[in-house]
């Protein structure tokens, strides 16, 4: 039934996308051709999106294809989630950027192959270094190192 | 024989476009006038000042590295150093980024050469032979012919720069608002009739980039667009931020997946001689000179197609070779032509950016944004207006190339041992630079964030076969589009033949018309694919 799973996901990804835009502007005025609202163009992009969304989609189930490569959640997660991470501790948080960098840097290595703790912790320390003479010292950018200071 | 003639006939065909170009903007052969002299000596007195020099070399050894490390591109690296750049005026700033754009493809190579890892994807004809000669014990020869042959490119694509740069401004400033649609409509299509991968999911990821670029407040209206109430989202969502998502992120996340930048399994070829005997560099300067020509002509097309222009290249040589067997086991044509193809490529991709203010590419895209940064416009005014920047950024482009053989040849060493770095150690510190670089656009954690969300959309796209470059493009081309759609509508009362009547614009969306019917032909979506999964497979 289903050819390519490649196709048929893509498919229904740009459906979604193009939908949402297309119908969200419809919060916005439209306009006339003469003067666009700022919904027009929105509106046109969207739906044109969608419709190619569905051809995609029907492509799914007429065009074979090799099937994706099955998705590794683990380093997926743990990267991303360095630079949440990274973002939280530095910002809301407020842990500073010392803290931020070691906890996102291991986090991160932990989503890879072969993680070793010593090499991680030891790298988050050279990174600390490097990061510190090349934006806060180098560059002055305005990171706070600790939450104390 | 055959190989001389051809090489001439090519150069001809160059000189006679660049003339006939100069007759159709209705100055009379002029285009070498004393002025361009006169340009070309305020350029190089900007780019010899010392902090243009440093950040030219800055830009040119950042690139060098991230070309020789497989798993970072010059996206991910532009969009890295951005925010740094806010705070450096603008001349040094493009001058480094783009460093960092050609310099990529000089430090690919080595990686090429050496490892037989692509350190740059437009560098991945360079494997075949390249990786040969090394294991012949021949890297040596091999490095030095395409640093040589690269910068021989680089001095070409130069030289034309400077000479198409002024007539091409000059049609510019004829444009109305209709005909920056219609361009911008065609700059989009070419640039995915030529890039890998499907054709319709590439348009469908630039209609995508087209609505994420319209996010944020509409300048007519004032109205905040799809902000959903985050004050954030209001300024529109930061290029830096997808950009680093969907070629930082989810770029890293690709890798190790498929653990292919991972060389710690990986044998290095040793450097020992880098001298090539006169044999070698006799059976290079027509490749080169080709190659050369070829990737000007791909440089300027939408589209950034630094890989389809090297692959080009090298199926020529194999063609023109007298005993085409030789490609695969260490033929010195091999990495002689793409080099050079790439990097002329490379180069030339900066004519339509800086005349027309239209990216070609992914690059290109973040150049735009940096000189928005800025506050600069890009199009054909930056010539006029801002002659110091744009003569500057052309002499030390010059300067960049031949920083870069020096770079590449007698520091190879520097490089080999940057090349033995695992993979795994190094991903964690890109991840680390793409989450400050991130931060520090607004000094705000809500960039990272939206970085965060477009790294895992950019790898379900990407999984799907969506590539990523075509929505960059699109997103930094749909406030454009928009307003001058607006505008064109306006002028025309509603009227939307107005992009019909208007002779370039008509012209112009014939062309992108025939593009996309071209494509849709069997035979040749037949052939397009042929060369593309060729391209891929190497």
């Amino acid at each position: 039934m289903i050819k390519s799973k490649k196709d048929l996901y893509a498919g229904i990804m740009f459906i979604v996308i193009g939908g949402f835009f297309a119908l969200w502007a419809l919060n916005y005025p439209m306009g006339t051709a003469v003067r666009m609202g700022p919904a027009y163009f929105p509106t046109i992009l969207g739906w044109l999106t969608a419709a190619l969304g569905v051809i995609i989609m029907v492509r799914g189930f007429t065009t074979p294809d090799v099937d994706p490569n099955p998705t590794q959640w683990k380093p997926m997660l743990w990267i991303h989630g360095a630079a949440v991470i990274f973002g939280l501790l530095v910002d809301p948080l407020k842990i500073g950027f010392v803290g931020a960098v070691v906890v996102s840097v291991i986090a991160c290595a932990y989503g890879g192959y072969e993680f070793k703790w010593k090499e991680a912790i030891i790298e988050s320390v050279v990174l600390i270094v490097v990061c510190w003479g090349a934006f806060v010292y180098g560059l002055g950018l305005p990171f706070r190192l600790f939450p104390w200071s | 024989m055959k190989k001389t003639i051809l090489g001439f006939t090519a150069v001809l065909a160059l000189i006679a476009t660049s003339f006939a170009f100069a007759q159709a903007t209705g100055k009379p052969a002029d285009f070498v006038d004393p002025g361009l002299f006169k340009n070309l000596i305020l350029g190089f007195s900007v780019a010899l000042s010392w902090t243009n020099l440093w950040y030219c070399f800055i830009g040119c050894f950042l690139g060098t590295l991230i070309g020789v490390l497989p798993g970072i591109g010059p996206v991910a690296t532009i969009a890295m150093l951005l925010p740094i750049t806010f705070n450096l005026p603008p001349i040094p700033a493009l001058i480094m980024l783009a460093g960092i754009y050609y310099g990529a493809s000089y430090g690919g190579s080595t990686t090429a050469i050496l490892v037989n890892l692509p350190g740059e994807s437009s560098s991945v004809v360079t494997c075949i032979d390249g990786y040969k000669m090394g294991q012949q014990g021949r890297a040596g020869p091999a490095l030095a012919i395409a640093a040589l042959g690269s910068f021989f490119a680089g001095t070409v694509g130069t030289i034309l720069i400077a000479l198409f740069g002024p007539p091409l401004a000059e049609l510019a400033f004829e444009f109305g608002a209709a005909e920056y649609f219609s361009m911008m409509v065609l700059g989009l299509v070419a640039a995915v009739v030529l890039a890998s991968g499907s054709l319709i999911k590439a348009i469908a990821m630039i209609l995508v980039g087209l609505l994420l670029g319209l996010v944020g407040t509409d300048v007519n209206s004032g109205i905040a667009r799809y902000s959903f109430g985050i004050s954030e989202l209001s300024d529109g969502i930061g290029f830096v931020s997808v950009a680093m998502g969907m070629f930082g992120f989810a770029e890293i996340v690709a890798n190790l997946e498929a653990k292919e930048a991972d060389r710690s399994g990986a044998t290095i070829s040793e450097v020992k001689s880098l001298m090539p005997t006169a044999e070698d560099i006799k059976m290079s300067i027509g490749p080169i000179i080709r190659g050369t020509a070829i990737g000007t002509i791909f440089g300027i097309l939408p589209g950034s197609h630094t890989v389809i222009a090297a692959f080009s290249s090298y199926t020529l040589e194999k063609k023109l070779a007298k005993d085409p067997s030789r490609f695969g086991k260490g033929a010195i044509e091999g990495v002689a032509g793409p080099e050079s193809a790439n990097n002329a490529a490379a180069q030339t991709c900066f004519i339509p950016l800086l005349t027309l203010g239209i990216p070609t590419g992914a690059v290109m895209a973040l150049m735009v944004g940096a000189m928005t940064i800025q506050g600069i416009a890009p199009g054909p005014q930056v010539m006029t207006q801002k002659p110091d920047l744009f003569w500057g950024m052309i002499a030390s482009m010059w300067i960049g190339n031949g920083m870069l053989v020096l770079l590449n040849l007698p520091l190879i060493q520097i490089w080999v041992m940057f090349l033995k770095i695992p993979y795994r150690i190094l991903f964690p510190g890109i991840c680390l630079f793409c989450s400050i670089g991130a931060y520090s656009l607004n000094n705000s954690a809500m960039e990272v964030y939206l970085a965060a969300v477009f790294g895992i959309f950019g790898y379900f796209a990407a999984k799907w076969g969506c590539e990523p470059a075509p929505l960059l493009l699109g997103f930094v081309l749909g406030p454009l589009m928009e307003e001058n759609l607006r505008r064109a509508m306006l002028i025309s009362r509603g009227d939307p033949s107005v992009f019909f009547t208007r002779p370039i614009s008509c012209g112009m969306l014939i062309v992108a018309g025939a593009l996309l019917l071209m494509i849709v032909s069997p035979q040749l979506k037949k052939k397009r694919e042929e060369v593309l999964t060729e391209g891929d497979g190497l």
